[in-house]
């Protein structure tokens, strides 16, 4: 019993001393880093290349308070929550709602910093959508792993009628262009961005779920929070958080507002007594108060989210396959073209290469889901996904085939015509069966990139397995163990698939160079 | 006795450059012609335009009697046979899918009546042990005999050799010139581009020399090859008979 209480102190003190050292930290190194999605209006957005917003703002006096410069690290919502463990930032800032979740994974809150709900947007005039049990059978688009894609889980909309995007821009420029009928998120955001664009849309009721906004810090830098609580009240009073408050939200800061925070000031992390909180995280409390190793793997996280990964390789599996089955047979008739005695017809296929291999994969599969219905076109995310990734396949896959087919010596076609083959069969019979050897290297590298790209659909909200990867990471508290893990899988699709064609390039070795024994010795009747 | 192949006329230019300058040529019937010259005299373009490998840039080429034309080249060519210096044999199949691919394809021959076939022309060839060895397994001499069945396998009533011993080593040259002298006692007609002057002169019935894309001299091997005519002929045998 000595023993065990001996050890708490001990891990209670280092973990002050550690808590010390991370503002003594942050003092030597003169700033304070914070993370943030910088998409995110009134919070955070990019205008002139600079992040500007109300936490940018309210980051200035925290700054102030440690006497140091603020440095923002903008990156995507999915990895922001995960830098604070792997040490990447101090702080995140980007409208974050406190919730016992995310308490649970190790985050520390400060005290709400501002007063946000999930509310709905719908088009203009959308009578079918006036309260949240209108949703249900309805087509949902959300931000992904936000509490909007949260409250409407909530509800009890099925995942398949969900569509889960990286950004809150995209789920709003879905539901204009007509494909999910209403998309849910944070009050002050949508208010912001509503006023900006998309007179289309409009919010319709109030918030039906209340959430408050806090700032967030990794559990073994527990004093920054203190240091943030301290910052946030000089602000209320000195009149800064005002300023901000109506500068970027547009609302006028009145006692109401004051009187609303007041009431919640209690609802972030208690800081006083936090190593005794952090116990419970893991079943061994010293481990719990040792600051979490970047490269500590945990193995509890792939226990509980193996199912969703697999799912997520399957659909990346089948997005690959489609890809390839599609994009193959398309590439090979490119290229045939391109090279075609109908010299008319080549420029065509020349064309298609060259824009297809000249614009960005991303760029391709946007233009089919979100341009494609303003000219009446409208198909969904996996048709979208799919079609995206065969046509920019077909391309790299028609330039394959026709290096392949040039490559080729003269003097086979010739052989073939003067045995009164035609252009065709010629092709079918003799250039080709030794184009598909000789491409096989190169064939297998695309496949393999195809594989990989394949992870960019997700900006159409298909979960294939880096996006399922994302979303684990973002909330597991541990991005090390799911990003390795996510390797491993992406390994696991690719090996297989690069062992299976060295062992085809070996069946068909007598083309390269003669070998005994790989011939089929066939009976012929004399 | 009616001539089964006649060329009238005939030219042809890559460019600017006119490679045949009007060639009129008669082959008769189980005739065996050898075609001689320099590298560069038109022996070659004057096969490939026999053929239509390459088109001919004026001039007919008429076989029996019927002219061959782009129109109809794919059914001339079942009796036109062609053999490539360079073989040119099908790497992905075996010996014997190299001689039944044209039977199967073109003529719709089924597969196991085609490569019956074409195993007799293997043996004639003398290589009906090799026919499930592929092409990169067998060595310049092997392959070239297999080209000569494969150019076989349609029936043909004529034979082009374009210089078919060149790009061998010379140990191996005899037994490719064996294999077309069977082939002329047997009967068939042949053009031969070639810089062998002793199968010209044991084989041809009748040598032509090409110089400069026109035909200088023409006659039994005895008079063309023994006592020519003209000076370009007397140089050219001087040089390669000295070789």
């Amino acid at each position: 019993m000595k023993r065990v209480l001996l050890a708490l102190i001990l891990t209670f003190a280092s973990a002050v001393v550690h808590a010390q050292g991370a503002l003594d930290a942050i003092r030597q190194r003169g700033e304070i880093v914070i993370c943030t999605d910088a998409t995110y209006p009134p919070f955070e957005v990019k205008k002139d290349g600079k992040i500007v917003g109300f936490d940018v703002d309210v980051a200035e006096a925290i700054g102030r308070e440690l006497g140091v410069k603020v440095r923002w690290v903008d990156s995507e919502w999915a990895g922001v929550l995960g830098s604070l463990e792997s040490g990447k930032c101090d702080l995140v800032m980007a409208g974050v709602t406190i919730t016992k979740e995310r308490k649970d994974k190790g985050y520390v809150f400060s005290r709400p910093y501002f007063l946000s709900g999930q509310v709905i947007v719908r088009r203009k005039g959308d009578s079918r959508i006036e309260k949240p049990q209108d949703l249900l059978d309805k087509k949902i688009s959300v931000q992904a792993e936000t509490t909007g894609q949260f409250a409407v889980e909530r509800l009890g909309v099925p995942k398949e009628r969900m569509l889960r995007f990286d950004q809150v821009m995209d789920g709003l420029l879905d539901v204009r262009n007509g494909r999910s009928d209403a998309t849910v998120g944070d009050l002050p955001t949508l208010k912001a961005i509503l006023r900006e664009s998309y007179s289309e849309l409009e919010i319709v009721g109030g918030p039906f779920v209340k959430e408050n906004l806090g700032i967030v810090a990794w559990r073994t830098k527990p004093e920054l929070i203190s240091l943030v609580n301290r910052a946030l009240e000089k602000a209320f009073v000195d009149g800064t958080y005002a300023k901000a408050y109506q500068q970027w939200t547009g609302d006028p800061y009145t006692a109401a507002t004051v009187a609303e925070l007041e009431a919640v000031r209690n609802e972030g992390s208690k800081v006083a007594d936090l190593p005794a909180k952090l116990a419970p995280i893991s079943a061994n409390p010293q481990a719990a108060a040792k600051p979490t190793s970047a490269f500590a793997f945990r193995w509890d996280i792939l226990r509980d989210s193996w199912p969703l990964l697999l799912q997520g390789a399957k659909l990346t599996l089948v997005l690959t396959g489609l890809g390839l089955a599609i994009g193959i047979p398309v590439g090979l008739l490119l290229a045939l073209i391109r090279l075609s005695p109908i010299v008319f017809l080549r420029p065509i296929a020349k064309v298609y290469v060259e824009i297809v291999r000249g614009t960005p994969l991303l760029m391709q599969i946007y233009v089919i889901y979100f341009v494609l219905p303003a000219i009446g076109i409208e198909l969904g995310p996996f048709v979208s996904g799919v079609i995206a990734l065969s046509l920019n396949a077909a391309a790299y896959i028609a330039e394959i085939f026709r290096a392949g087919i040039e490559s080729i010596d003269s003097g086979q076609m010739e052989a073939a015509r003067s045995l009164g083959l035609d252009y065709k069969g010629s092709m079918q019979w003799v250039i080709l069966p030794q184009t598909l050897r000789r491409v096989l290297p190169p064939l297998t590298n695309e496949a393999v990139a195809l594989l990989k790209d394949s992870s960019l659909v997700s900006v159409v909200a298909l979960s294939e397995l880096m996006r399922v990867g994302k979303e684990i990471a973002t909330n597991s508290g541990s991005p090390t163990t799911v990003y390795l893990t996510i390797a491993a899988c992406y390994l696991a699709l690719t090996l297989p698939l690069t062992w299976l064609v060295r062992r085809l390039e070996s069946a068909w070795q007598p083309i390269s160079r003669p070998r005994q024994g790989a011939r089929r010795l066939r009976k012929v009747a004399a | 006795m009616s001539a089964i192949l006649s060329i009238k006329g005939l030219t042809k230019s890559f460019g600017r450059n006119e490679v045949l300058k009007g060639i009129d040529l008669e082959v008769q019937e189980r005739e065996v012609v050898a075609l001689i010259g320099a590298s560069g005299s038109g022996k070659s373009t004057l096969l490939r335009c026999i053929n239509r490998l390459e088109a001919p840039t004026g001039g007919t080429v008429r076989f029996r009697d019927a002219e061959v034309t782009a129109a109809n080249v794919n059914a001339m060519r079942r009796d036109i046979g062609m053999v490539f210096q360079r073989f040119n044999l099908f790497p992905h199949l075996t010996a014997l899918q190299n001689v039944a691919l044209a039977p199967r394809k073109v003529l719709r021959t089924s597969d196991g009546e085609a490569e019956r076939d074409a195993l007799k022309l293997l043996e004639q060839v003398k290589l009906g042990g090799k026919a499930d060895a592929f092409p990169g397994e067998l060595s310049g001499g092997q392959q070239q005999r297999v080209a000569i069945a494969r150019a076989l396998s349609l029936k043909p009533a004529v034979m082009l050799f374009d210089e078919p011993t060149s790009a061998l080593d010379p140990e191996l040259v005899g037994e490719v010139l064996e294999v077309m002298r069977d082939l002329a006692q047997s009967g068939m007609t042949m053009i031969v581009a070639t810089h062998e002057m002793g199968f010209a002169r044991d084989v041809a019935s009748r040598v032509i020399f090409l110089d400069n894309g026109t035909i200088l001299e023409e006659g039994p091997p005895s008079e063309v090859l023994v006592a020519p005519k003209m000076d370009r002929t007397r140089e050219f045998l001087a040089r390669v008979l000295n070789r």
